[in-house]
């Protein structure tokens, strides 16, 4: 009975785990599953903008040259409704991108995952509703 | 006796063909709570007397739109199904806020998918509150089993749709959906759906309902003054309504037809036959007991009814700007990855 209990519960678990989260546009059109990325970088600008933020990467290659790299984020308005602001990001910060490159091999990528060079995580610990009293705000960096 | 009532109305429910009603009251069971004793809830009322709908809403449930196989010939989860689906959305919640990602959270492993599902980690999205666990294993209740009943063309289309999102052919700027367009995702899923989960502000003034919708800042302007119908077709088609009792019923026609590019999902495409009614009931002080009912011939058998519960978000809560077109790259970057694409397969 147990037993059939906790698969009950796990085939429940995929189902509720199953639900998509719509993205604005279709990932794999753009971007390349072929092309993982790992960047570091410094910040040169982050445009707050419609459907997707997009991060500006100064990176440093051995050679001494800069690339300047663009790497799309999640929507301004999901974000700020997070407690995400200006300062979370600022000019200059350094920070490690993961993702994937866009297909025509230019140098734009999605950021799967942001941390910054000492392992801490970008951004955790806020959730509401959006609401100003359920904003928490600050602890993103 | 009361659970005698409550069976006595499914019956008569059933009998009269208006399941989808009574099965949501009977539903109607956020997190483990008790359904029975929920009373009739007081709508509250505008200046000028009408029930009033206004603030903003966001759909906090986590019921499939369609029935999940597994659950096939039942509509709705036991206590402890529901339970259990409850404490894990709530442990979701929290290894999300403490940075974990993919199975952890709910989607699928990095291992396993890096890409599906796994595009963007959670700390990009807005997840709002724990999403609220109901009893209904389907929004859609009407036909019983919880499944779009579409035409057999209309099945091969939405297949097709399925096979070409996120591989094109990407050739002209007319290929993307028009969501991927920046201009709409539609109107028949407007209140429910959406990447930031679909906030919409409702605001009335006498004779009209106004939706604004914080995605693509889609509005639509709803008169409530006894009207008929216009003869100009539209994208959103020609919406009026009327009110019963507390029930806001708006009907909507004349839609015009865009929808030679196919949307991912093609249940949420307009065609020129379909007629689209939507009801906005107050069911507590948090939820909006919004019900569709589509029917188009050109891509159902059949109309069919999907009851929507979704949540009022407190006082103070804003929607804000959607400049989408301003920065779409999305759009330039995926005809070229497009062309990127055709020069590989000519190269090989």
């Amino acid at each position: 009975m147990r037993a059939k209990l906790a698969v009950l519960f796990v085939g429940l678990v995929v189902v509720l785990a199953a639900m998509p989260v719509r993205a604005h546009h279709a990932f794999s059109a753009e971007f390349d599953a072929k092309r993982p990325i790992k960047l570091q970088g410094t910040i040169a600008r982050m445009e707050w903008i419609n459907p997707h933020t997009w991060i500006h990467l100064d990176v440093k290659k051995p050679n001494g040259k800069v690339e300047r790299w663009m790497i799309e984020g999640g929507p301004p308005n999901a974000l700020y409704r997070r407690g995400f602001t200006k300062n979370s990001l600022p000019v200059g910060v350094e920070i490690i991108v993961e993702g994937f490159q866009a297909k025509d091999g230019s140098m734009r990528g999605n950021g799967r995952d942001i941390t910054f060079p000492n392992g801490r995580k970008l951004f955790v610990g806020s959730s509401g509703t959006g609401a100003p009293v359920d904003s928490k705000g600050g602890k993103d960096r | 006796m009361r659970y005698r009532s409550v069976a006595v109305v499914l019956t008569l429910a059933a009998a009269s063909g208006i399941a989808a009603f009574a099965l949501t009251s009977a539903a109607r069971s956020p997190t483990a709570a008790s359904t029975s004793d929920i009373p009739s809830y007081a709508t509250p009322r505008t200046a000028w007397g009408d029930p009033d709908f206004q603030g903003v809403w966001r759909y906090e449930a986590a019921i499939a739109l369609e029935r999940p196989s597994k659950f096939a010939g039942r509509e709705l989860l036991t206590d402890a199904e529901v339970a259990e689906a409850d404490r894990l959305e709530k442990d979701q919640e929290a290894k999300r806020l403490a940075g974990e990602e993919g199975e952890a959270v709910g989607r699928r492993s990095v291992d396993e998918s890096p890409i599906r599902g796994n595009e963007y980690n959670s700390f990009w999205q807005d997840h709002g509150r724990p999403r609220k666990i109901y009893k209904q294993t389907s929004l859609i209740t009407d036909p019983r089993d919880g499944r779009i009943p579409y035409t057999p063309d209309a099945q091969k289309a939405d297949a097709r749709a399925a096979a070409r999102y996120g591989v094109g052919p990407y050739e002209s700027f007319l290929d993307p959906d028009t969501g991927e367009r920046c201009l709409t995702d539609g109107v028949t899923g407007m209140m429910w759906q959406g990447p930031n989960g679909g906030h919409n502000q409702i605001v009335q003034s006498p004779g009209y309902v106004t939706i604004l919708h914080e995605e693509f800042r889609d509005r639509r302007i709803i008169p409530v003054d006894g009207r008929k119908h216009g003869n100009i077709r539209q994208w959103f088609g020609d919406s009026v309504g009327h009110w019963e009792g507390d029930t806001l019923v708006v009907d909507t026609t004349n839609f015009v037809d865009r929808t030679n590019y196919e949307w991912a999902s093609i249940w949420t495409r307009p065609s020129e036959t379909l007629h689209l009614v939507e009801r906005f009931k107050r069911s507590d002080a948090d939820t909006l007991e919004y019900t569709i009912t589509i029917e188009d011939p050109q891509t159902f058998v059949k109309p069919w009814t999907a009851v929507i519960p979704i949540s009022r978000i407190p006082d103070g809560a804003q929607i804000y700007e959607y400049a989408c077109h301003e920065g779409n790259y999305a759009l330039p970057n995926l005809l070229s990855g497009g062309r990127a694409d055709a020069k590989k397969k000519a190269g090989k």
